[in-house]
């Protein structure tokens, strides 16, 4: 009841206050009447979405949960991250209990081609790889020939690694445990040479070990797992998501950071072109801020309250972590370092 | 007369009077209690050592840091002082849980009444009631000032408490009225109608019954009637356990003596009186064994709730251990939460036990 009367309520202050002006979409004036954005995440995913001591989500998928936030109402706090309920975010968001997923999904061509679902932008490349012991001493998955690889019976993780070693004729066994925390005791015991799983999962999954310093995580990524954010279809919101994204980068690409952009601010006229459209007055982003009627500083408040990639990265994913997951040379490093992250420009 | 000069009558032999003696009785009677003796101690002594190193010697006392956990083999206590209230109230805002430890503290209060108090039975059902909304009140807010919080925030043990305590006991009177139902003979649409529900409960998983109600129960709620899917996985569990708790009260039922119900239909007591004060009280003496079993069994089952989405402690235990610098100690949540389970199902199996003992009198 208390539902319905809110969204009545929401849609007659929409009709009256925006009435005449570019209607903005469905889902984006639900957000902006019920005051915060419902963020789906995993419950209990080291580095990506977990509880800390205090019972509130920390993680690198919940801080795009802010962005978001940030963006619409001005308030990073205004995101309501949820641990994941039943039935996987993808179909909560199709049945329309929340507005948008930051949940380490795989975007694939299936379900991308479901309707209610809309994948706006790819915030993490990863991919599946392989940790073995420092005592084999191998240093490359292409010596792997003869090993005993642990695995989950009809995961994906075993269709990429039959693809992989079929490819290149080489033989391996597989060790067959379902439940992760008996493979990983398996796997640490020495009873199988190789642990294959998710490049991010295997970090997190090395410190569980008494001496993480003596498993490597081979180079090869087999796969390609990009990890995206998912939302309910509409214009506005995917363009926030999609652009909120870009602003991250692009600030990270100018060396913007939650630190540093007051001081920027201060001095814009001295700054690149590109900074000066995504922070200053009469820039792309406020053009862009009246057309999804959103704060006109929505690039600024991201930056400052979340701050940029590679910030969100750091405080993660990055050396002061337990992960100390290097980006230099991966998929996840900006695309004028020769990775992925490609900055579209906002003008 | 007969005079024993015998000066051992009246102390029993001395094989029997010391240790040694009570040993050789109890547990060295004979070549097979030898064996299970031996067995049993070597156990003990196997494993008692290890546990206790594990849990007082070699372990880093409360006041410890995570590095210092890192280093030692032994258990990490400092987890449990970080983590023991994300284990407890999960993601219930934090400068609110004392409303969740104050709800569950009333939960528990609400059982202890019922164990401890002797009261008729329609103010029991009124406290109850009470306390049901007061918990509900206290948790979701929004009324006395006190600011709203959602169901989804609802983790650990508050919804624990709720969903296993409030689903057991509206499930036992439901359970009482489908055993009468089913045990008599006069109406034969309603004994097939309550055989039938019985059985189609019985013959499927808790987890389908679950998402039975997930689904189809909102949708034969009132038009405009929000069902939240907390209160509809507590009335699905409700009618999970109504069943059995029917087949533990039929059993007790059939033991029921011809006799007595002639008995009390010859004093001329009309159907209820004669259920409630001569069938019930003996059927159910004799089924307490099997009601204790369902209690205990579905009190832990609530846990199967997570596949709905609900969390409850075995849930936030693992989301405690999956803070990346504490991933290594789930032995030590999962310990935490084995210490609650093992003492409330001790103190119901102890209650049962003292029931029981009570009506062989």
């Amino acid at each position: 009841m208390k539902r319905i009367a809110t969204l009545a309520f929401g849609m007659f202050a929409i009709t009256t206050a925006f009435g005449s002006q570019a209607t903005a979409g469905p889902v984006l004036d639900e957000i902006k009447a019920s005051g915060n954005i419902i963020c789906l995440v995993n419950t209990n995913s080291p580095g990506f979405s977990s509880p800390d001591s205090k019972g509130v989500f920390q993680g690198f998928n919940t801080d795009f949960g802010r962005m978001a936030a940030a963006a619409i109402f001005g308030d990073a706090s205004k995101a309501d991250i949820r641990g994941i309920g039943f039935s996987d975010s993808m179909k909560t968001i199709v049945a329309r209990k929340a507005h948008m997923a930051s949940r380490s999904i795989t975007s694939t061509g299936t379900r991308d081609a479901d309707p209610g679902l809309v994948f706006p932008v790819t915030t993490f490349y990863d991919g599946q790889g392989f940790m073995v012991a420092n005592k084999l001493n191998v240093k490359s998955a292409s010596e792997l020939s003869g090993a005993v690889v642990c695995a989950e019976e009809g995961s994906t993780t075993l269709l990429n690694i039959a693809d992989w070693f079929g490819n290149r004729k080489m033989d391996y066994k597989v060790e067959n445990i379902g439940d992760k925390t008996a493979r990983l005791q398996a796997f640490y015991a020495g009873k199988c040479d190789v642990l294959a799983s998710d490049f991010t999962a295997l970090l997190s999954d090395r410190q569980l070990a008494s001496n993480p310093a003596d498993y490597t995580i081979l180079p090869e990524i087999i796969s390609n797992e990009p990890l995206t954010l998912a939302c309910q279809p509409d214009q506005e919101l995917e363009a926030i998501l999609f652009w909120g994204f870009q602003v991250m980068l692009t600030a990270e690409q100018y060396g913007v950071t939650s630190q540093n952009i007051d001081a920027i601010i201060k001095d814009i006229d001295k700054q690149p072109k590109a900074v000066r459209r995504l922070f200053g007055e009469k820039g792309a982003t406020s053009d862009m801020a009246e057309k999804l009627q959103i704060p006109a500083n929505w690039a600024y408040n991201i930056i400052k309250q979340v701050g940029n990639y590679g910030e969100v990265y750091e405080r993660h994913l990055g050396e002061s972590t337990v992960f100390k997951l290097v980006r230099k040379g991966t998929p996840n490093d900006l695309s004028s370092r020769g990775g992925l992250m490609y900055a579209y420009p906002i003008r | 007369m007969i005079h024993r000069s015998n000066n051992h009558i009246g102390t029993p032999p001395e094989a029997e009077f010391c240790v040694f003696g009570w040993m050789r009785k109890n547990l060295f009677r004979n070549t097979f209690d030898s064996i299970v003796t031996i067995s049993v101690v070597l156990f003990l002594v196997w494993i008692v050592p290890a546990v206790f190193s594990w849990m007082f010697l070699d372990a880093v006392g409360f006041s410890g840091d995570e590095a210092l956990c890192r280093s030692s083999d032994g258990a990490c206590w400092p987890f449990m002082r970080e983590k023991a209230r994300l284990i407890l109230f999960g993601t219930y805002p934090y400068d609110q849980q004392w409303r969740a430890a104050l709800a569950s503290v009333l939960v528990i209060g609400l059982v202890a009444t019922l164990i401890f108090k002797r009261m008729r039975v329609k103010w029991m059902v009124l406290l109850w009631a009470v306390g049901a909304a007061v918990f509900v009140g206290l948790m979701f807010g929004n009324v006395m000032g006190l600011p709203a919080v959602q169901t989804v925030k609802w983790n650990g043990l508050p919804v624990f408490l709720l969903l296993s305590v409030f689903s057991l006991a509206a499930a036992f009177p439901l359970g009482i009225l489908l055993a009468l139902a089913r045990h008599q003979n006069n109406y034969q649409l309603l004994k097939n109608l309550a055989a039938g529900y019985i059985e189609l409960i019985r013959g499927v998983p808790l987890l389908m019954v679950l998402f039975m109600g997930l689904f189809v129960l909102p949708m034969v709620m009132p038009r405009g009637f929000f069902l939240e899917p907390l209160f509809a996985i507590l009335i699905a569990l409700m009618l999970f356990h109504a069943a059995y708790f029917a087949e533990d009260i039929r059993g007790g039922l059939q033991t029921l003596e011809s006799g007595q119900v002639e008995a009390a239909d010859s004093l001329g007591l009309s159907y209820w009186p004669k259920v409630l004060l001569i069938v019930l009280p003996q059927a159910i003496k004799q089924s307490l064994p099997a009601i204790f079993n369902t209690l205990i069994g579905g009190y832990k089952d609530t846990s199967l709730v997570i596949i709905v989405g609900i969390h409850d402690i075995i849930s936030t235990a693992k989301m405690a251990y999956s803070d990346p610098d504490w991933q290594r100690y789930g032995l030590e949540a999962y310990f935490f939460v084995g210490i609650w389970y093992f003492c409330s199902c001790w103190c119901l199996s102890a209650y049962g036990r003292h029931l029981e003992k009570k009506q062989d009198n």
